[in-house]
């Protein structure tokens, strides 16, 4: 029953067999994000299934593969592809790659993802750090019994996405030029995007922003002591009375172009853990 | 995760019987008097058990379709005897869906009080306080709950569906659930009985509705601004699913939420389960006034 503590720990070998260094931060692109790869100096690549009880990948644009490197010159593992609950796997899976990054000895995870606008003020293509989170995926990666080696039986959750660190990835966008919002972010089930009335909901209940991750990896987090920093890719924007058809195809084309500038953001938050102290 | 699921559904595949044998079970014990009150002991508020004459205590682990309590400041015991002259049964411990117990497992004990033949039912808990009036210590007589925690588990739901339909009981009892579902889960009577009983005690008790979550993270300050938005007072991971099918078999019920921390979404601070230990020990005296006037009404 308390199988989990073992799996990472076999994953954690089958990692360390390709590469020895002890990462900072851990990096898990989202959707149309994977590109970010190109600023890191690759020093091993492993692919997902060459490590044990890693999913497969199956969403589109989502690659399936780990990349172990340094970028300025901090060691950093990056997730090429993640998993999603609409594919089918449980939490518990899903987020066992942030387990094994605690494990590597990460302390910071940086979440990327491309999402949904609710906040009117927002525009297709802006870029957000999340603030704060609401989980109505109808499902928690913590059930279960509690193994206390692994982190509390009730974590609190009165600040997921560290201040500091939100802080300081907005001060870090407004020193590039970037207009950064700041907000909260809803995660649902999916894999059906939202109805009018359900974007409208949506926003009643104080969302900025909509997705289907994030929010389980970051309870993981929470729960095994990792900071987390997460970033939002506005893809398109889901204003219920002026509503167009969602469009996969225009949602990868939008994540493409607004990469550059999250590349700068994650490279500018790297570059900082160089300098000050994660926790 | 496999061993918690696998014997979930043994005891879908059983429910009617696991249910008759922990009823023979329970009142082949000598000294066993049926209980006219079952009461339900939320997180810090088990001391209530020690009071309770002549006890019989059965662990659950004696008992099939329980599950052994694991989370912390849960006992795990079914406590009969006698409280105030009424016979009544207890239950210092309880089942969460946090910790993987399907729907069935967390409402088996609720079914049992019924068919030992328990019509009242006082459910209590502690609870993080959304509506700003609240203080901790404080006292919510639930007057209605919203339910958020109703976990995806379609495979498992239809199975239990069908197999429930093979035995007359579940039959009956499916018919109900489907049928006849009560309108008004929390009884009025009772409610007034337990503000009343907060007037006389000199404690503040107002009536609120309570929102049930899946756990076990407690919120983000989104997730409580969310909740106060749509009119919870106070929320917590459990009580709705027991209190659902208490009214379901007939049950008056009465549910009481002692508040053991207030979310302050615009000044966040952290929430520790010690802290909710330690505020449901100091809440315990008023619960026990309003436990004693609720068991002064079934008598008088």
């Amino acid at each position: 029953m308390l199988d989990l503590y073992d799996k990472i720990e076999d994953a954690r070998q089958a990692i360390r067999k390709h590469w020895d260094r002890t990462p900072k931060v851990a990096i898990v692109l989202g959707t149309g994000l994977g590109g970010l790869v190109g600023d890191i100096d690759v020093e091993a690549t492993i692919e997902y299934n060459e490590i044990p009880h890693f999913p497969k990948s199956t969403a589109t644009s989502h690659r399936g593969r780990l990349v172990c490197g340094l970028m300025s010159g901090v060691p950093v593992v990056a997730m090429e592809g993640r998993f999603h609950y609409y594919e089918g796997y449980p939490l518990k899976q899903i987020t066992l790659p942030v387990r094994v990054f605690k494990s590597l000895g990460a302390e910071l995870l940086v979440l990327s993802n491309a999402c949904g606008g609710l906040n009117p003020y927002f525009s297709s293509g802006d870029i957000m750090v999340i603030e704060d989170q609401i989980n109505l995926i109808g499902d928690n990666p913590l059930i279960g019994i509690n193994d206390d080696r692994l982190g509390p039986r009730f974590p609190d959750m009165c600040e997921p996405y560290d201040q500091q660190w939100v802080d300081r990835t907005i001060a870090i966008a407004r020193r590039s030029n970037i207009e950064a919002h700041k907000g909260v972010f809803v995660a649902v089930a999916g894999p059906n995007l939202e109805t009018r009335a359900e974007y409208r909901f949506l926003r009643t209940i104080g969302a900025d922003v909509v997705g289907m991750s994030t929010v389980p990896e970051t309870i993981v987090a929470v729960h095994c002591g990792l900071k987390v920093v997460g970033l939002s890719v506005i893809t398109d924007m889901c204003l219920p009375d002026a509503l167009h058809p969602a469009n996969v195809e225009e949602i990868i084309r939008v994540a493409n172009e607004a990469e550059p500038k999250l590349r700068q953001i994650v490279r500018g938050i790297v570059a900082e853990t160089a300098s000050v102290r994660i926790a | 995760m496999n061993t918690l699921s696998d014997d979930s559904q043994q005891l879908n595949d059983h429910l009617a019987s696991a249910l008759q044998t922990a009823l023979d079970r329970c009142s082949a014990h000598p000294g066993f008097t049926a209980p006219r009150a079952g009461i339900i002991l939320g997180s810090g508020l088990s001391g209530l058990a020690d009071e309770i004459a002549d006890p019989l205590r059965i662990d659950y682990a004696d008992l099939p379709g329980f599950a052994r309590a694991t989370a912390s400041g849960h006992r795990g015991q079914l406590i009969f005897g006698t409280l105030d002259e009424v016979p009544v049964v207890a239950m210092a411990g309880r089942m969460h869906r946090y910790e993987g117990h399907s729907d069935d497992r967390v409402t088996f004990p609720v079914r049992l009080m019924a068919a030992l033949g328990t019509t009242t039912l006082i459910v209590s808990n502690a609870a993080g306080g959304l509506n700003p009036v609240l203080n901790v210590g404080d006292i919510v007589v639930i007057n209605d709950h919203i339910d958020l925690a109703k976990k995806r588990d379609g495979l498992l739901a239809n199975q239990r569906l069908s197999t429930l339909l093979d035995s007359a009981q579940a039959t009956a009892f499916n018919d109900r659930i489907l049928g006849t579902s009560p309108l008004h889960l929390y009884d009025g009577g009772l409610s007034q009985i337990a503000l009343a009983a907060a007037r006389a005690g000199d404690f503040t008790a107002i009536l609120g509705t309570y929102i049930a979550t899946l756990g076990p993270t407690y919120e983000t300050r989104a997730e409580y601004r969310m909740m106060r938005s749509f009119g919870g007072d106070v929320v917590g991971m459990s009580t709705a699913l027991e209190v659902r099918v208490a009214a379901v078999l007939g049950m008056r019920v009465l549910g009481l939420s002692m508040v053991s921390n207030v979310a302050r979404p615009d000044q966040a601070q952290s929430t520790d389960h010690q802290e909710v230990l330690d505020a449901g020990r100091a809440a315990q005296s008023k619960l026990r006034k309003i436990v004693a006037a609720t068991l002064r009404h079934l008598i008088g």
